[in-house]
């Protein structure tokens, strides 16, 4: 019976086993035992898995969902010995906190703003890469490499380019590159996100971040499922003499609407948890010097900040993104199932 | 009467066979003309787009060795007229930042977590292609529903649990709640159940145990899929920065990301630009490499995972 | 080694939860296979054989019953502790190893007394490695080897080991038409050379005639008949087996015997003594026909075939069962062009009757 299984539990039986040879029971241990480790093995090549997913992601499920209704609560009035009642106090009071309406409006415009911008140009990146002939491969290279940055320091990169550094003056000593190119085409410099920048400019800053930062991810899917589409369809296409525009509408989209569908979900699903690359560009107080603190909070934002003392509003807040996002991937999974051809 | 009309339609016919020969080569030429004007508009389109997506890199990269004065020109030098790389020594020897010790920081607990998160998948993964027991599928697809909830909804718990463990500012909170990743065991499982199930029973019966057999065929066939694995476990650590923030932002476990962010936000002023993107391109530096030397298994990640880091 | 299956029986546990039938998938398997043979199990798919040949292995547990090789009971043993060697249908090589490596890994695994040396090894491999003659191809991987010479690879790999007994899944099935017979003759020969008591499993039974010693036709997971080939084939114990075995395969008809006569279709074909007046199936081998103008079957003729050594008939006949009725005579007998109709007498040892119920062999005495 050596060494079926060099497992550690498996040698330790057998070291086990081996003290108690010729003993009558040695049959009972081999048969028994031993064909039981065998039926359990596959748990415990799990348990290390199950233990840490038990530990950080089921119990706090149930825990994060206990704190949520439990009415004001906080971990250090819990420890005090405190007792909660169960209500909806925690989401009535997220919901009529100043903040939380920012963030939650600051969320919904960039979603809404980014998703459709990123996907209309990765689609439009893809489709090209996918019809031309050469350095076809090296410009895949290049649309990748933001994918590969770090969204906090290359967020600071950002905010160099569309920053003003105010001197004296009545004119800035430095407006920074991207209006020196805004006027060398003839427009006039914009306070993106100095003091006293309007909303809507540092909106537009972030917007360019994030749209920036998505393009790879997208590009990568839909060119995937673009070189994936049969060829013989686009022959046909071209025996019918079907005009271009037609082909690309007709029979590209269509067939590339499975990834469409996933793009725009993870987009939206990614838009609503936007948050440390508004913090690489507008640092942690997240808004232009002179403004009031957390005018750029995002949803995720918002949570992080509350977790450490006000832990029934975060799980309030948290379950409230959950649904969101739910409620928004099944819209759009509804969409796209009504839409999408397989 | 018939011999006319016969001629007639001979004639016409000819007409029309040369006039459609004249119209297929007016068509053919006319054809390679769009297709030179389209090809040479995608090629345009794509060649600005390139340079929007790479103006951020060459930014940095510029600005980092000018010097504030040549940094500030209202007509900014596209080749900086003194290559100034001083930064990039100030860099490790600014108080504020303290480079060399984030890099050290980040680096273990990367190596770390990667080495563990390994071990743990390539066993769960195994567990769920090959082995067989009760609750298995169950067990799987609840795995699987834990994936579409927010990482947010954990980490309000979790930063109590780790709180109440006594691992506030240690390495151990960096590490060991984000090992499971139940989308890279789902990951290997698929690899793991392509080889065929022959050469488990083959290896069975030569006597091999299950461990050396994942370690001697599961792995080796697997491999890309983990170095793909190890790559994104990498860069997730050196770009991981909400969680760090909060549960360790000593100076002692502080991560990269954070100790950047941290070190540029303090200081009201001018900030001195060129400093601050010479320390962005050393962070970014090693993610670069990386990127030149494993394309292949980033990108192959990547588009079967969708999830950054 | 003698192999010994002694009312060897498998039960799989239902797939459907809520019919909760069970399925026997091998049925008190009793059998000896002699020291030193090459022993084919027969059977259509789903048989039971390859699950036979799997608890051989040791890879599956029978529900019941014993394996014995020689006198020892391995029936509780692990695979690698039964000293076989299997090889599978699709070969199983490790895609990533070189041939060396391959037959080298079941030698690794040793350990305690039976540990080798690095040389040792590497002799061993080279050894077997001869033997199936793809010594040449030693440092290749298994994707650089056409399906051939993985399937040798795969029996180097199964005997570099030593094994008492070798096991062999459908080795030829993955194989083309021309390489399957190359092949058969050399697994003939490396089980000759080796002198290794060797089970192998098709369904093709042909194969299985022309390599096995012993053949083991199975169906539903029951023993139907086991024997030397040609036994076997002369001597069919039921109809499935004469069904089974044999191309082009057996003619069946609708019979009667009345007082020791058979009668097909009303024409009194045979003396069938000892047997009583019953209605019966009967078999006819293609080889049993002889074309006589006073022949008690008569047969409406559809077309010749001719191969050379000989002519093939296919006729048909009211009482058939088979699609048709195909006889194979003599080169010298010629069919006239416009010939419509045929007649036959039999070859007695040719023609076997089968209880209508039953479908077990009824004998009767050979004039």
């Amino acid at each position: 019976m050596a060494e079926k299984n060099a497992t550690l539990l498996g040698r330790v039986w057998q070291s086990i086993s081996a003290f108690f040879k010729e003993k009558i029971w040695q049959g009972f241990c081999v048969n028994i035992l031993y064909k039981k480790f065998d039926r359990y093995k596959g748990w415990i090549y799990l348990a290390p898995a199950i233990v840490l997913l038990l530990i950080f992601t089921v119990w706090p499920i149930f825990n994060t969902v206990r704190m949520a209704f439990l009415e004001g609560y906080t971990t250090m009035k819990d420890v005090r010995g405190d007792t909660f009642s169960f209500g909806l106090g925690n989401f009535t009071r997220v919901l009529e906190y100043k903040g939380f309406l920012t963030a939650l409006k600051n969320t919904m415009l960039l979603t809404v703003l980014t998703v459709p911008i990123s996907t209309f140009l990765a689609l439009l990146i893809a489709v090209c890469l996918n019809s031309i002939k050469w350095f076809s491969r090296a410009l895949q290279t290049i649309f990748f490499l933001p994918y590969v940055t770090n969204s906090i320091a290359i967020g600071m990169v950002f905010a160099a380019m569309f920053n003003m550094i105010i001197g004296g003056g009545a004119r800035p000593d430095f407006i920074g590159v991207v209006n020196i190119v805004i006027e060398a085409l003839g427009g006039e410099y914009i306070n993106w996100m100095n003091e006293g920048a309007e909303y809507w400019a540092m909106i537009t800053v972030m917007v360019v971040y994030i749209v920036w930062n998505a393009l790879p991810f997208k590009i990568l899917i839909l060119l995937g499922g673009l070189q994936s589409v049969n060829k013989q369809y686009y022959e046909a296409a071209k025996v019918d003499a079907t005009p271009r525009w037609r082909v690309f509408t007709r029979i590209t989209i269509p067939l590339l609407s499975p990834m469409l569908a996933y793009v725009i979900i993870t987009g939206f699903i990614g838009g609503f948890k936007e948050y440390s690359s508004i913090v690489g560009v507008f640092g942690e107080s997240m808004r232009a010097p002179g403004d009031p603190t957390y005018t750029l909070d995002t949803m995720v934002g918002f949570i992080y900040r509350a977790i450490s003392n006000q832990e029934g509003t975060a799980s309030a807040a948290a379950l409230i993104l959950f649904v969101i996002i739910l409620v928004v991937t099944m819209i759009n999974l509804y969409v796209s199932k009504k839409k999408t051809h397989y | 009467m018939s011999e006319v009309t016969k001629n007639v339609s001979e004639t016409s016919a000819a007409t029309l066979q040369t006039m459609r020969e004249r119209d297929m080569q007016k068509v053919s030429a006319k054809q390679k003309i769009v297709k030179i004007c389209v090809q040479t508009a995608l090629y345009l389109f794509l060649g600005v787009m390139a340079l929007i997506v790479l103006f951020p890199f060459y930014w940095m990269l510029v600005s980092s060795v000018k010097t504030m004065p040549e940094y500030i020109r209202p007509i900014p030098t596209l080749i900086p007229h003194t290559w100034d790389f001083h930064n990039y020594v100030e860099v490790f020897q600014n108080e504020d930042l303290l480079l060399g010790q984030l890099f050290a920081n980040t680096l273990f607990v990367g190596v770390v977590s990667t080495l563990l998160s390994l071990i743990i998948t390539v066993l769960s993964a195994f567990a769920f292609a090959r082995l067989e027991f009760k609750g298995k599928n169950l067990l799987f697809a609840a795995l699987l529903a834990t994936m579409m909830i927010p990482g947010e909804l954990f980490t309000i718990t979790n930063y109590q649990t780790v709180n109440s463990f006594g691992w506030l500012n240690t390495f151990t909170v960096l590490i060991v709640p984000f090992l499971v990743s139940v989308f890279y065991i789902y990951l290997l499982k698929q690899n793991f159940q392509q080889v065929p199930n022959e050469l488990y029973l083959a290896a069975k019966v030569d006597g091999t145990t299950d461990l050396k057999y994942l370690w001697k065929v599961m792995i080796p066939l697997a491999l890309p899929t983990l170095i793909s694995i190890t790559i994104l476990k990498m860069m997730g650590s050196w770009n991981s920065y909400m969680w760090p923030r909060l549960v360790a932002n000593d100076e002692a476990h502080r991560l990269i990301t954070n100790g950047l962010r941290t070190a540029f936000t303090s200081a009201e002023g001018v900030t001195d630009v060129p400093l601050q993107m010479a320390a962005i391109a050393v962070v970014s530096a090693p993610l670069f490499l990386v990127f030149v030397f494993l394309r292949k298994y980033i990108m192959k990640g990547v588009s079967r995972s969708g999830i950054k880091g | 080694m003698k192999v010994e299956l002694q009312n060897l029986t498998k039960i799989f546990p239902s797939r459907n939860k809520k019919s909760g039938e069970e399925v026997v998938a091998v049925n008190n398997f009793n059998f000896t296979i002699p020291d030193g043979k090459l022993v084919g199990l027969l059977g259509p798919s789903g048989c039971g054989k390859s699950t036979t040949l799997y608890m051989i292995s040791g890879l599956q547990k029978p529900s019941s019953g014993k394996i014995f090789f020689g006198d020892e009971d391995v029936t509780e043993l692990t695979p690698e502790n039964r000293g076989i060697g299997l090889v599978f249908q699709n070969y199983a090589l490790y895609p990533h190893m070189t041939v060396k490596q391959n037959i080298l890994f079941p030698l690794q695994n040793l350990r305690g007394a039976d540990k080798l040396l690095k040389e040792e090894m590497l002799a061993r491999a080279y050894e077997v490695a001869k033997l199936v003659q793809i010594d040449e191809l030693m440092d290749r991987k298994p994707s650089e080897l056409s399906g051939g010479q993985q399937q040798r690879v795969a029996i180097a790999r199964a005997l570099v080991k030593m094994p008492r007994v070798l096991l062999l899944d459908e080795p030829l099935s993955n194989l083309d038409a021309r390489l399957r017979l190359q092949t058969r003759e050399e697994i003939r020969r490396i089980q000759k050379e080796t002198g290794i008591t060797t089970i192998f499993v098709t369904h093709d039974q042909e194969e299985a005639m022309s390599i096995s010693d012993v053949i083991v036709v199975m169906k539903l997971g029951v023993v139907q008949q086991t024997g030397k080939p040609q036994q076997i084939y002369d001597d069919p114990c039921n109809l499935f087996v004469a069904k089974f075995l044999g191309t082009p395969p057996i003619n069946v008809f609708e019979g009667e015997v009345k007082a020791e006569k058979l009668y097909i279709g009303g024409e009194c074909v045979l003396s069938v003594p000892g047997v009583a007046d019953k209605a019966v199936y009967v078999g006819i081998r293609p080889e049993g026909f002889i074309p006589d103008e006073n022949g008690g079957l008569s047969c409406e003729i559809l077309g010749v075939d001719v191969m050379g050594r000989d002519v093939s008939i296919v006729s048909k006949n009211a009482a058939m069962l088979t699609p048709s009725v195909r006889s194979i005579v003599d080169a010298d007998y010629s069919v006239a062009p416009d010939q419509k109709q045929i007649r036959y007498t039999l070859k007695p040892h040719k023609v076997f009757l089968f209880d209508k119920e039953t479908e077990e062999r009824i004998y009767f005495e050979v004039q």
